[in-house]
């Protein structure tokens, strides 16, 4: 019928029309970057209403968010009429999602890559960083393995995929001698500062890269779990997360001496090798609640918490 | 009189609602095809096809970044074919007792019972086999060192492909006709072999349907395989391949796409991979379809 046919055809024909226009998808060249989806027009922090309850969005690294969400917690206590959402992902999410505009806070592990900084740029968005702990890495293994301590150089072979038996690196007995490499996946910072401080050795080694056996686990918890019900696995784990399920390596470091042991007094007199800052970043100078925020978190009591969660704090 | 004009205008109304809900399917598939092809396309600017399907090595954030996808696909087709050979044997044969052999109080149990399984969802598989399955393997094999593993992950998926496999060829039997089914019994076999020799092939089509949208599925899950995997993007090696931790190409976009930054290089390979994931479900469905349609027109 032929009336039927239009009608379908207008039908439909509306339908695409109305969910183009929705998307608001310019027509795109293929070449170069594309952002698919334009950033909307409201910034995400906004002033406080009187009387209303205001929201800070805090997205990324999974090492920091034992800090964020203590501090979320404590400064909700202390300020009632503002929301503190914490969420993890890594910190490639973190600054992902400041970037796209849906973080007013990214943490992260490590510090922005200048690929990062260009994207940004091409958003509007303006990366201000702000460090808010030091912490280490900490080697980790099982706690029935007997090895007490490794170089960064042994470390890197290991991570690398050079050396791939414990008995290579001088530790016997193991009933499975195959190492089990345990990582985190390419959306951590943590992932990232490792690579650089261990498997490329601050920089000796710049075309080392994690071996392709490595396991891929998302978080600081999924590694630990992994290492923890593994005889012969290794993994490293920020310093908030070591506990008693598995045991940690002491690190020669690179220019010898003693092996240091990846605690939170040695993290905090730069004895300890690999160790880093932590940051968070914010799209300008912060203003408003989230400046409240931040300046809460680097006074005495936030910093408190960062000691409490098992972090260094930063004088 | 104005009644029934009225009434004929709901109708039409209705019918074009109805009509245009059907269209939208096709239109849907054919849009996210577009997408997919669309943002995938610059990829082919900066690497070849050789490169990005033969290429053994997945290091995005390493360098200017390898995007070889060879690891992936086979930690794929590992995982897959892993669970077709243990849901297609155990789907047949359950097939084959509720239609067959069970009685009709079992089958009123057994039936709804696999059903349920479609019904659990994926990360609870995930859950448990990364907390209780992969462990026990771990703890009472000695040539399995981590309780992440490719056959883990075919292990869970045989689980959530067996209800597909199961209700389509439970199906595929009903569609035999009883003719062929009383005609065997009749010339003297026993029920096992007008089973094995008579039934099964006559419902081999849509046995081989069954098959085909049990892989579709498995290919496509995404979370079970990246909680049990491991997620290693190696080349598996023959056999042993199989007790050793692998990532699959749906585990690696769920990974890695969130803290991709749309437009980088990055981003277009995750999205190859998915193009690369569409068609190879895409393909795997037409194929069952021909082959669903070719068995009922075999069999009228």
């Amino acid at each position: 019928m032929k009336s039927t046919r239009i009608g379908l055809i207008l039908l439909v024909l509306a339908f695409l029309v109305a969910s183009v226009a929705l998307m608001g998808c310019p027509p795109q060249d293929e070449t170069g970057d594309e952002a698919m989806m334009p950033p909307e027009d409201t910034p995400m922090d906004e002033e406080p209403a009187e009387g209303g309850t205001s929201t800070i969005e805090i997205i990324g690294s999974t090492t920091v968010l034992p800090i964020a969400t203590a501090w979320a917690e404590a400064y909700h206590e202390a300020h009632q009429d503002v929301d503190v959402n914490v969420s993890g992902g890594g910190s490639g999410n973190g600054i992902k999602a400041l970037i796209d505009q849906t973080a007013d806070i990214a943490i992260s592990s490590r510090e922005i890559k200048d690929s990062e900084r260009e994207l940004a740029q091409q958003n509007d968005v303006n990366p201000i960083e702000h460090m808010v702990a030091y912490d280490g890495i900490a080697p980790i293994v099982h706690p029935d393995n007997p090895v007490g301590s490794l170089t960064i150089e042994q470390l890197s072979d290991i991570y690398s995929g050079e050396v791939t038996k414990w008995s290579e690196v001088g530790v016997a007995g193991m009933a499975n001698d195959d190492i089990v490499v345990v990582s985190r996946d390419s959306a951590s910072g943590t992932f990232e500062s490792w690579k650089e401080m261990v498997i490329q050795m601050g920089g000796e080694a710049p075309d080392r890269d994690y071996a392709p056996a490595a396991l891929k686990k998302n978080s600081n918890k999924d590694v630990r779990q992994t290492v923890a019900d593994t005889a012969s696995a290794i993994g490293y784990i920020g310093l908030g997360y070591i506990d008693d399920s598995v045991k940690t390596v002491a690190v020669v470091p690179m220019s010898g001496g003693d092996a240091i042991k990846p605690t939170h007094d040695n993290v905090q007199d730069q004895s300890y090798p690999i160790a880093r800052g932590l940051y968070m970043y914010t799209d300008g100078e912060p203003t408003g609640t989230v400046a409240d925020f931040l300046d809460w978190g680097m006074g005495e009591d936030g910093q408190a918490l960062v000691e409490q969660e098992g972090f260094v704090r930063v004088e | 009189m104005l009644r029934k004009r009225f009434a004929r205008v709901q109708e039409w109304i209705i019918e074009r609602f109805i009509q245009m809900a059907g269209i939208m399917g096709i239109v849907l598939v054919i849009l996210i095809f577009y997408f997919l092809l669309r943002n995938s396309l610059p990829m082919f600017e900066e690497r070849t096809v050789g490169q990005l399907l033969a290429g053994t090595r997945w290091s995005p954030t390493h360098g200017d970044g390898k995007f070889g996808m060879l690891p992936l696909i086979l930690g794929s087709l590992y995982v897959t074919v892993g669970a077709l050979v243990l849901s297609v044997p155990l789907g047949l044969a359950t097939a084959v007792f509720i239609a067959e052999l069970a009685p009709p109080r079992m089958r009123e149990i057994l039936k709804p019972a696999v059903e349920m399984l479609a019904a659990i969802p994926s990360v609870v598989f995930g859950f448990i086999g990364m907390t209780v399955v992969g462990p026990w393997f771990a703890d009472h094999f000695n040539a399995i060192q981590v309780g992440q593993f490719a056959a883990l992950g075919s292990l869970m998926l045989c689980f959530m492909a067996l209800p597909t496999i199961v209700s389509i060829c439970e199906d595929a039997f009903h569609n035999v006709p009883r003719e062929i089914f009383n005609s065997s019994l009749a010339l003297g076999a026993t029920r096992w072999q007008t089973i094995t020799r008579a039934l099964i092939p006559a419902a081999r089509s849509g046995i081989i349907a069954a098959v085909l949208l049990g892989l579709g599925r498995a290919i496509g899950e995404t979370m079970t395989v990246l909680m049990v995997t491991g997620n290693a993007q190696v080349m598996p090696e023959g056999l042993k391949g199989f007790i050793k931790p692998i990532r699959t190409m749906t585990a690696t976009i769920a990974a890695e796409m969130g803290e991709t930054p749309h437009g980088t290089t990055h981003f277009h390979a995750l999205f190859t991979i998915g193009l690369l994931l569409f068609i190879i479900t895409f393909g795997v469905n037409t194929i069952a379809d021909i082959v669903i349609r070719r068995s009922e027109k075999d069999i009228a």
